[in-house]
């Protein structure tokens, strides 16, 4: 087995009266490890304690063998993409993350080549010489992603990395995880969806409340999903033809309106959204626009979990 | 869509030690200038250099004021002294308004408004981040940061200077070419003051926990305030060594008596190499206990 890159002895955290990590003890080989909670679990939190970032209010965090808080060495080998929409804006992409990468210690010309490769592997080539403030929302999310990969880190920690992305550039962010995995990178992911998390790994670590509840086989955990009512939010252009073609379906368990919205509730999503893959497929319904699966499944599940 | 392609495999194993790249990391002063060009952009067209320009246009638009008094025969400070010359000359005037708009308000405006938000506006903005994950200790940062106020005030407030030299220094007899070398002095005491300044309020922008408030009570209550009890509580302010550099001769006598008094409230007898070693200690000082500060303080972007 490799030896861990990230450790962590009884970590805990908490700003004042609120608990933000509590007691976790675990250790990250390399590979991809999702990290999964609602939002207000403790992701965030534990992301900051890695990145050296928060200092731990108990216990200790070791990155590569070491204490990373007060320590900058380790940030040669390391990098971070946050999950909070902040940037330079007035900067261009390129300009961003060549300065950025030049505090790695690279000359001007090293860093200005290191930051194109990375504008490059997310895709942000032809809007490199572009002013952040004027990028979308996918664009923001990708150019953290650039500045984080920039320095060819061996560990990588990407705090909601797939949020605000289109579903061609979530593709290709997760097939890009899984190639720096095989390179032989550590990878940590955090998400609130599990669907996100099983197309990259099938190692999770399960966060809320500030613990660790589960880590370990994504299966395992799906299983737990698959029994307990999963909820789905569609955005439709007639959302009552598609109520109509799956109220009679024995997988769905209930169907609701709000808004726009349909909401369905099924025990078996896959199945389901199986069928609802079909159905867009034969544009019998209309277009169906979006797909996303409420937080709430998750905190359901961990409330479930919890409870057994 | 073009298909994803991965950056070039690294060659070591991922349980190497730390050491390695660790030893490519920039120096202290490489990283700070890194941070400082990294940020000098952001900083410059800030919302705070609008606020800035305010400042430092005041000066400019009262010298323009007293020009055009002073062509037009109408300044208070004209009129025999008794013999041929003006009573208050130009060069006069332009020390006073050194001593009164920028080492007494601007200077320290400045220092205050800037100096406490170095980190603050990172922390603010949530850019922090990307900042504190490279591998540059959180000091470099702040120098870095640091010298990006220096270079933006100094742009801003110096120019203010020369254009309010040119415009007043001529009025009443006064001769740009001869007050030269005291102009580039009294550049060289603004400069100096934004840097003991800005590194004091660095410290307490570092360190307080409402800086800016801490820094306006400086600035325009402990300050003054010193200047009203007798003893050495005065050398506990910036301002009075700053003051004891002044080169300018005050007026002597007439409307600007009370101003000349105030001025020498602030003089010193020390030596002028004594008010500068002190300005140098509390600079370095400030600056030190800001990094010290910076490096030990954990900041938690809210959510």
């Amino acid at each position: 087995m490799s030896p861990a890159v990230v450790s962590a002895r009884s970590l805990s955290k908490w700003y004042g009266q609120v608990i933000g990590l509590n007691d976790v003890t675990l250790d990250i080989p390399s590979g991809v490890v999702g990290l999964l909670g609602p939002n207000g679990a403790g992701k965030s939190t534990f992301m900051k304690l890695v990145t050296g970032q928060l200092k731990p209010s108990q216990g200790s965090v070791e990155v590569f063998g070491r204490p990373i808080w007060g320590d900058p060495r380790a940030y040669a080998r390391m990098g971070y993409c946050p999950d909070q929409d902040a940037f330079y804006e007035r900067m261009t992409g390129l300009e961003w993350v060549t300065a950025l990468t030049r505090l790695y210690g690279m000359d001007d010309a090293a860093a200005g080549q290191a930051a194109t490769r990375a504008l490059d592997t997310v895709g942000l080539s032809e809007v490199a010489s572009r002013k952040i403030g004027a990028y979308s929302k996918g664009m923001r999310q990708r150019v953290k992603l650039a500045q984080a990969i920039a320095n060819d880190p061996d560990l990588l920690l990407l705090d909601e990395p797939l949020a605000g992305m289109d579903p061609p550039n979530r593709r290709r962010t997760i097939g890009l995880i899984k190639t720096w995995a095989r390179m032989g990178k550590t990878v940590v992911v955090s998400s609130h969806i599990l669907q996100e998390i099983e197309m990259m790994t099938s190692t999770i670590l399960l966060i809320n409340n500030g613990r660790i509840l589960a880590e370990g086989d994504v299966h395992q955990i799906r299983d737990l999903i698959d029994e307990h009512p999963h909820k789905v939010s569609i955005t439709a252009s007639d959302t009552r033809r598609v109520a109509r073609s799956l109220v009679e379906d024995p997988h769905v368990l209930s169907l609701n309106f709000d808004g726009n919205r349909l909401v369905v509730e099924t025990d078996q999503p896959d199945t389901f959204y199986t069928r609802l893959t079909a159905l867009a497929a034969q544009g019998e319904v209309g277009t169906i626009d979006e797909v996303t699966s409420p937080d709430d499944n998750l905190q359901a599940v961990f409330e479930y979990l919890v409870k057994q | 869509m073009t298909e994803a392609r991965a950056p070039q495999p690294s060659p070591r194993p991922p349980d190497d030690t730390v050491g390695l790249r660790g030893d490519s990391r920039p120096k202290f002063l490489a990283s700070s200038i890194r941070v400082l060009e990294l940020t000098l952009g952001e900083m410059l067209w800030s919302r705070r250099t609008v606020f800035m320009l305010l400042v430092v246009g005041g000066p400019v638009l009262i010298a323009c004021l007293l020009r055009l008094l002073a062509s037009l025969d109408l300044t208070p400070f004209g009129g025999d002294g008794g013999g041929s010359q003006p009573r208050v000359t130009g060069p006069a005037i332009f020390g006073l308004m050194v001593w009164g708009f920028y080492l007494r308000f601007t200077v320290p405006v400045l220092g205050v408004f800037y100096g406490t938000s170095l980190i603050a506006n990172e922390v603010e903005d949530k850019t922090i981040t990307y900042l504190f994950t490279r591998p540059v200790s959180r000091g470099a940062v702040l120098v870095g940061k640091y010298l990006g106020y220096l270079v933006c005030t100094s742009v801003v407030v110096l120019p203010s200077v020369t254009v309010v030299y040119f415009v007043i220094v001529p009025v009443l007899g006064g001769g740009v070419g001869e007050n030269f070398p005291t102009f580039v002095t009294d550049l060289g005491l603004l400069v100096l003051g934004l840097a003991v300044y800005g590194a004091l309020f660095a410290f307490v922008g570092a360190w307080f926990k409402h800086p800016l408030l801490t820094g306006l009570i400086f600035v325009f209550g402990w300050e003054p305030a010193t200047m009203l009890i007798p003893g050495y509580m005065k050398s506990f302010t910036v301002s009075y060594y700053l003051q004891g550099l002044v080169p300018h001769a005050m007026p002597q006598e007439g409307a600007m008596s009370l101003i000349r008094s105030l001025v020498q409230a602030f003089q010193t007898p020390t030596s002028v190499w004594s008010n500068l070693a002190w300005l140098v200690v509390i600079w370095l000082s400030a600056l030190v206990m800001a990094v010290w500060a910076v490096e030990h303080r954990e900041y938690v972007l809210e959510q």
